[in-house]
């Protein structure tokens, strides 16, 4: 029952969050356009390139929703409203989203075409900046839950959010996360007019709209992560648990998507420099942060 | 008795060996790659099914990144990485049956003469295996873990700079301009 209510949630803010993203980019507020967007792809033909790697090609799309869904079955929506509270939460949302990787190589090499494999491959690259900006973050998280529950994680923020306990953590993991959803400015796999779609641009039809979809359900996904590890989760005055959780998410949202409205695409050497130059440094100095107000305040 | 347990231990298992033999099966670069990398997703699901939480977890997240790097690799160092042509890239097979069959040999003898000690009836909870596994790597097992870790890192740097083309000398250059 809890499942079907999360996915239900789900469902509904991967739609929300579809409209905003429309409004975002083309100024008009549409509520139908995500629908009629789908129903345009579902029946358009699904084109199958010619030579393919058939498997990694048909796989792609269905791996990305399964890892970002995957991700979400550890979110806490509210204390009871989570599909499975592992004591390794923080961790296994990390695992599930290490697939979004597999699910792009996948999609990137399955078509057989120059735009798609090097979209899959920049991926690779921007991982290599990322990847190190999602785990410390959350590392300095969990030293003060002292638990990678992530239900945990929310009640050790009832006294005061991360955001104000560690920001700098907060800013770096709300960068990463944006990387690794490939959202603008981090948009290089798909990059559109650049890479004509990059890993999406040989999907059509169904498969197109399978992709997509798991892309909305990743964004949601980290949005929420966003909200269980700096925002407090489902914590706040007077509204029911769930419903606070659900107006953090769509905000989160709403920023990344804003964001990525205002900032030119940032260049794959740029990010990977940056990442490794300052990010990384700044992720290990907010671990060291951290540390030292868990001693002076415990 | 057979449990639920033993029985999704053997089917993980055996996917992990499944997959384990795909990677020898085929042509494709990255489908090897990617089918190495399943076959250590499905050791992970094994821990997981015995109760080792955050070793499962781990192993799971730590074979995507790993194995998705070792296949750019693959296909940045291979003639043929699409497996399109079809070309042999196997070599010096006597060699590999023999080092193949003597690490088998060695593992299963390993595995059937060791004194394993007293079979654990119950199981620890996740955050006291996870305390154990820390104390584990930064206690005796330290050693061996920074090992293998500088060596990894050995490598990588190693085939890094075998990948990138030698820079033209100075010299050279200006006599090519002259």
């Amino acid at each position: 029952m809890t499942t079907l209510l999360v996915v239900l949630l789900l469902a509904i803010g991967v739609y929300c969050v579809a409209v905003l993203e429309a409004w975002i980019a083309s100024g008009r507020f549409r509520l139908m356009a995500p629908a009629c967007s789908a129903i345009a792809l579902l029946g358009r033909e699904s084109i199958v390139p010619r030579k393919p790697d058939l498997l990694f090609f048909e796989m792609g799309p269905i791996v990305l929703l399964v890892a970002a869904l995957l991700a979400a079955a550890v979110i806490p929506l509210s204390p009871d409203l989570i599909i499975t509270d592992l004591a390794t939460g923080a961790l296994f949302l990390n695992a599930a989203l290490a697939y979004v990787l597999v699910a792009l190589i996948m999609a990137g090499w399955g078509p057989n075409g120059a735009y798609a494999m090097i979209g899959g491959w920049r991926f690779l690259g921007q991982l290599i900046a990322y990847a190190m900006l999602v785990v410390m973050p959350i590392t300095a998280v969990a030293m003060r839950a002292e638990s990678l529950a992530t239900t945990d994680i929310v009640i050790s923020q009832s006294g005061l959010w991360n955001i104000f306990y560690q920001p700098l953590g907060f800013v770096l993991f709300f960068i990463a996360a944006m990387g690794l959803a490939f959202l603008p400015p981090f948009d290089l796999p798909t990059a559109k007019g650049e890479l004509a779609g990059g890993v999406e641009a040989e999907y059509s039809g169904v498969r197109l709209a399978v992709f997509r979809l798991g892309r909305m359900v990743l964004v949601v996904t980290l949005a929420a992560a966003t909200v269980t590890f700096y925002l407090g989760g489902w914590q706040g005055p007077s509204l029911p648990p769930w419903l606070w959780s659900a107006i953090k998410i769509l905000l989160v949202t709403a920023a990344m998507l804003l964001i990525g409205r205002y900032v030119p695409r940032i260049r794959e050497a740029h990010l990977l420099a940056w990442c490794w130059k300052f990010g990384i440094p700044l992720a290990l100095l907010n671990i060291f942060i951290v540390g030292i107000l868990l001693v002076v305040i415990p | 008795m057979i449990t639920a347990q033993a029985i999704f231990i053997g089917f993980f298992g055996v996917a992990a060996v499944w997959f384990g033999v795909v990677v020898f099966r085929t042509f494709s670069m990255v489908r090897s790659a990617i089918a190495l990398l399943f076959s250590q997703t499905a050791l992970g699901a094994m821990f997981l099914t015995m109760q080792a939480e955050f070793l499962g977890v781990l192993q799971i997240m730590m074979m995507a990144t790993e194995m998705s790097i070792m296949a750019f690799f693959m296909v940045m160092f291979m003639m043929d990485p699409g497996g399109m042509g079809k070309m042999e890239m196997t070599h010096q097979k006597r060699l590999s049956w023999i080092v193949g069959l003597a690490s088998f040999v060695g593992a299963v003898a390993i595995a059937v003469f060791i004194d394993w000690g007293p079979v654990a009836t119950t199981v620890a909870e996740t955050a006291e295996q996870t305390e154990a596994l820390g104390l584990e790597l930064l206690g005796r097992s330290m050693l061996i873990f920074e090992m293998a870790g500088v060596t990894i890192l050995t490598a990588m740097i190693a085939a890094t700079s075998v990948a990138i083309p030698p820079m033209p000398s100075p010299e050279k250059t200006h006599k090519d301009k002259v």
